[in-house]
């Protein structure tokens, strides 16, 4: 079996190249324009609503305990009357949280300039207050509040998409107007201190890549400008994939008034990042992210945002939960060749629209299944652009190939009119040709018996257009003889085969007027596994065949013409007892017969009889599964 | 010995049951009046289209079908002759020992379904419309005996026109003097088969029975004659 098909392989290479080649290029070509819009960044919106969309797919996951949220609400706002909300709130607050022992507190307020009344208290509370970090903006610089020293402060800036949407943190970045400091994140001053605290771990370079940041064992992976899905991206500082924690309520939320009026459980506060901002939308621009499920509208607070990256800090270091990692970039162009290849191969293999369509929809669900599966694992592999190359190549291969085909069927069918055209004058007039030059050459003829064969073959000739414009008609399933019959070629071909003895028989020819016998059978084929064309064929063959002995046969006595069937073979056989070829030149008649051995795989037999006469024979394989048994 | 059998077949048939189909019921009445006279006791049916024929045949196995080959598939319909043809092609392949009389101005459009009558094993006639009543109630006659009587058919070739197992016949009987018993043997088919190769080999050299002359010396005459055994 295997060796069958190994052989079938070699046997169909050189045809299946052909159709590769064709189908092929436009495929390739398909995957190749797939990959230039990938990199010229055309797709850079699709692979992050796909990212997105994945990350909002994702199992929701517990809350995590160690940030709580102090939101500044709407309602504490109104309640106070006047915003900003005056530095005095802020230290009292601030105070009040100290008290149940927080390990750090981050700050996240725009304190540039004071807000009385109560700004030395606050400026006071925070010099004395070691865990408590503030906020600054970098971009563009502003002052940090209240004079804290350096390590106390963290930036609350973050990159936004071109879609204006986050999904990526700056960690930290160089400080761009004192050279040689360096500057970190809230979200990152948070963590740092929290791990020092409570894992003594402290912020190191990383191993694999000395740019990026490390705690213990853990590296944050490094964005890069061309990471996953991004092309071109400023990817300054040290910047990494948001990995947003999923879940109804990911961080405890208080407000202000909730810690005024003690509506919580101490152990909440104990030994947690505390995260102080406002959350009222009014007074402070949200987020937007599209990464979370049920956000309505799609958007997060500052606060919320920086304890996404701290809690994806501690819980990758304490937790073991992944980060988002991405393929050097040669990988994913070849992930998204490779796809483009089943593309094509899918158009290739598949015979029907169909099948090729549902075969589209299975893979491109796995290759969606893939992406999603790697996510969870996390890694983000490109999803929409093999998919698209998937589509576009199957679509471009299938269409191509298809077009070629028809162009081929074209090309074949004008071949096979030619041909049809050469039968039917060399099976007609040519033979009439023949016989009168013969009788010429001869001698034997009257002057009114040539004028009358002249005659007939000036009608032959000019029977001849008018027999391939009927043949253009309906020449899928018929056949003109050269006697001028039409043959039906859907009926059995043993019925044919008599029909066109029958009809040759009647053609005025040397051979066929000595001949006393003729034994005359035709078995039928079983099983009739014979296509129109082969039937065309045969029936030519045998026309050709008998038309030899009526031309070469002269003073024949004997003719037989029989079809029969033994052991899976058929075999039609003409002979004749007259006086023999003399020479086997090779006519159109003879490479038509070599052509048809070739078609139906058989065996072709022209030759002498002793003491006289000549057989003619051809065999073919009746089933088709014979062809496999002996091959 | 032959002959003999073959009158006993014809006693047999005394009270033939036969199948008279024609579209045309002044025709159809015609020829049913040319059977009574010969056959007083016979049971006559008739049909007008091919399907009725095919329903008559299948439900009442008749002894001899006497058929038009123009005639209409159902009724209402324009007869055609490759209708008629179809009709006999569907009998012959069903009943291959029904006997067949063809009765129609269009014999020799029955060229085209030769090789089928040739394999056909019962009678079969050919009657052209034109011919004499007497005539045609011969080749009724001949039907019913399981003679082939094809020669209006011949085409105009030359020579004549048989079957490869035809001569092995001719051979093995007057080239080796075998009785059809052995003759069977030796071809492996059943001696049924080797009697219809007779009356085939005798339609292709037209002897048909005549009385008073012995079938098997003419044709062994004829057979020599056209030089179909050497």
């Amino acid at each position: 079996m295997k060796r069958h098909f190994w052989q079938k392989f070699k046997q169909d290479f050189p045809q299946e190249f052909a159709i590769l080649r064709i189908g092929a290029l436009p495929g390739l070509a398909a995957i190749l324009l797939v990959a230039i819009a990938r990199a010229t960044g055309s797709l850079q919106f699709l692979e992050w609503g796909a990212l997105d969309a994945f990350m909002r797919l994702r199992p929701a996951e517990p809350r995590d305990e160690r940030i709580v949220l102090v939101g500044i609400e709407e309602t504490d706002i109104e309640r106070i009357g006047r915003y900003p909300v005056p530095d005095g709130t802020i230290a009292d607050l601030l105070q009040k949280l100290q008290t149940y022992r927080p390990a750090v507190i981050g700050l996240d307020l725009s304190r540039e300039l004071p807000v009385e009344p109560g700004h030395a208290e606050l400026k006071a509370a925070l010099a004395q207050m070691e865990n408590t970090i503030g906020a600054e903006r970098v971009l563009p610089q502003q002052g940090s509040p209240a004079g804290l020293p350096s390590d106390r402060v963290g930036f609350s800036d973050f990159p936004l998409d071109a879609d204006l949407h986050v999904r990526r943190s700056l960690l930290g970045m160089p400080d761009l107007r004192k050279s040689g400091d360096y500057k970190f994140s809230l979200a990152m001053q948070l963590a740092r201190v929290y791990l020092a605290k409570t894992e003594n771990l402290t912020l190191e370079n990383g191993i694999r890549d000395p740019n990026a940041m490390r705690f213990g064992r853990t590296e944050f992976p490094r964005f890069l400008s061309h990471s996953g899905g991004y092309v071109g991206t400023d990817a300054g500082g040290v910047q990494m994939l948001v990995s947003f924690r999923q879940g109804t309520e990911p961080f405890r939320m208080l407000s202000l008034r909730d810690i005024e009026t003690g509506n919580f459980d101490p152990d909440w506060l104990r030994d947690r990042i505390i995260l102080i901002g406002v959350t009222a939308p009014i007074y402070k621009g949200k987020i937007q992210t599209k990464a979370m499920a049920g956000l309505n509208p799609p958007s997060i607070s500052g606060i919320e945002f920086q304890a996404h990256v701290a809690s994806q800090i501690l819980s990758a270091v304490l937790d073991d939960r992944a980060l988002l990692k991405t393929w050097s970039e040669g990988w994913e162009y070849l992930w998204i060749v490779g796809w483009g290849c089943v593309g094509i191969g899918l158009g290739r293999l598949s015979n029907s629209l169909f099948k090729n369509g549902l075969g589209i929809i299975i893979f491109g669900v796995a290759a969606i299944g893939i992406g999603y599966g790697s996510f969870l694992g996390g890694w983000w592999l490109p999803v929409v652009p093999p998919v698209l190359a998937l589509g576009f190549a199957n679509i471009s291969y299938t269409a191509f190939s298809e077009y070629d085909k028809v162009l081929r069927s074209r090309l074949q069918e004008r071949q096979k009119t030619i041909d049809r055209t050469f039968n039917v004058i060399h099976n007609g007039p040519l033979q009439t040709l023949a016989n009168v030059l013969r009788h010429l050459r001869d001698r034997d003829w009257s002057h009114e018996k040539f004028l009358a064969e002249l005659e007939n073959l000036n009608y032959e000739l000019r029977a001849v257009g008018e027999r391939l414009e009927q043949e253009m008609l309906d020449f899928e399933d018929a056949l003109f003889l050269g006697s001028g019959k039409k043959l039906d070629l859907k009926v059995p071909i043993h019925e044919l085969f008599y029909e066109v003895y029958r009809s040759t028989l009647e053609r005025d020819l040397p051979g066929f007027q000595t001949l006393k016998v003729k034994a005359i059978d035709f078995e039928p084929m079983v099983p009739p596994s014979l296509g129109i064309e082969q039937k065309r064929e045969l029936c030519r063959f045998l026309e050709e065949a008998l038309c030899n002995v009526g031309k070469h046969a002269k003073g024949a006595t004997r003719l037989s013409v029989t079809g029969t069937q033994t052991d899976g073979w058929y075999l039609l056989r003409i002979t004749d007892n007259g006086p023999g070829l003399k020479s086997f030149t090779e006519g159109r008649g003879t490479k038509q017969s070599k052509h048809l051995k070739v078609q139906l795989r058989g065996k072709f037999k022209r030759e002498a009889l002793s003491p006289r006469g000549t057989v003619c024979e051809l065999t073919w394989p009746v089933a088709r599964s014979w062809v496999y048994k002996l091959s | 010995m032959e002959s003999a059998m073959e009158n006993q077949e014809i006693a047999g048939l005394e009270k033939p049951k036969i199948l008279v189909v024609d579209d045309h019921a002044v025709v159809l009445g015609g020829t049913i009046d040319l059977l009574k006279q010969k056959y007083p006791e016979a049971d006559i049916l008739t049909a007008q289209t091919g399907r009725e024929t095919l329903d008559a045949v299948a439900r009442s196995q008749p002894d001899l079908v006497v058929m038009d080959l123009s005639i209409p598939e159902v009724e209402g319909v324009t007869a055609r002759i490759d209708t008629g043809l179809q009709v006999l092609r569907t009998l012959m392949e069903k009943y291959p020992h029904l006997n067949l009389m063809v009765q129609s101005t269009y014999v020799r459009s029955l060229v085209r379904i030769r090789p089928e009558i040739d394999s056909h094993t019962g009678g079969f006639t050919v009657t052209d419309k034109g011919l004499s009543g007497q005539e045609m109630l011969t080749r009724v006659d001949w039907a019913l005996q399981g003679v082939t009587h094809t020669k209006d058919i011949k085409g105009v070739q030359a020579g004549l026109e048989v079957k490869p197992e035809w001569l092995t016949l001719l051979t093995l009987a007057f080239g080796e003097g075998l009785q059809d018993k052995a003759i069977a043997q030796r071809m492996r088919v059943s001696e049924r088969t080797v009697r219809h190769y007779w009356t085939k080999v005798q339609d292709a050299l037209e002897i048909y029975p005549e009385e008073g002359k012995n079938i098997r010396i003419q044709t062994e005459m004829r057979a020599r004659e056209e030089g179909l055994i050497d």
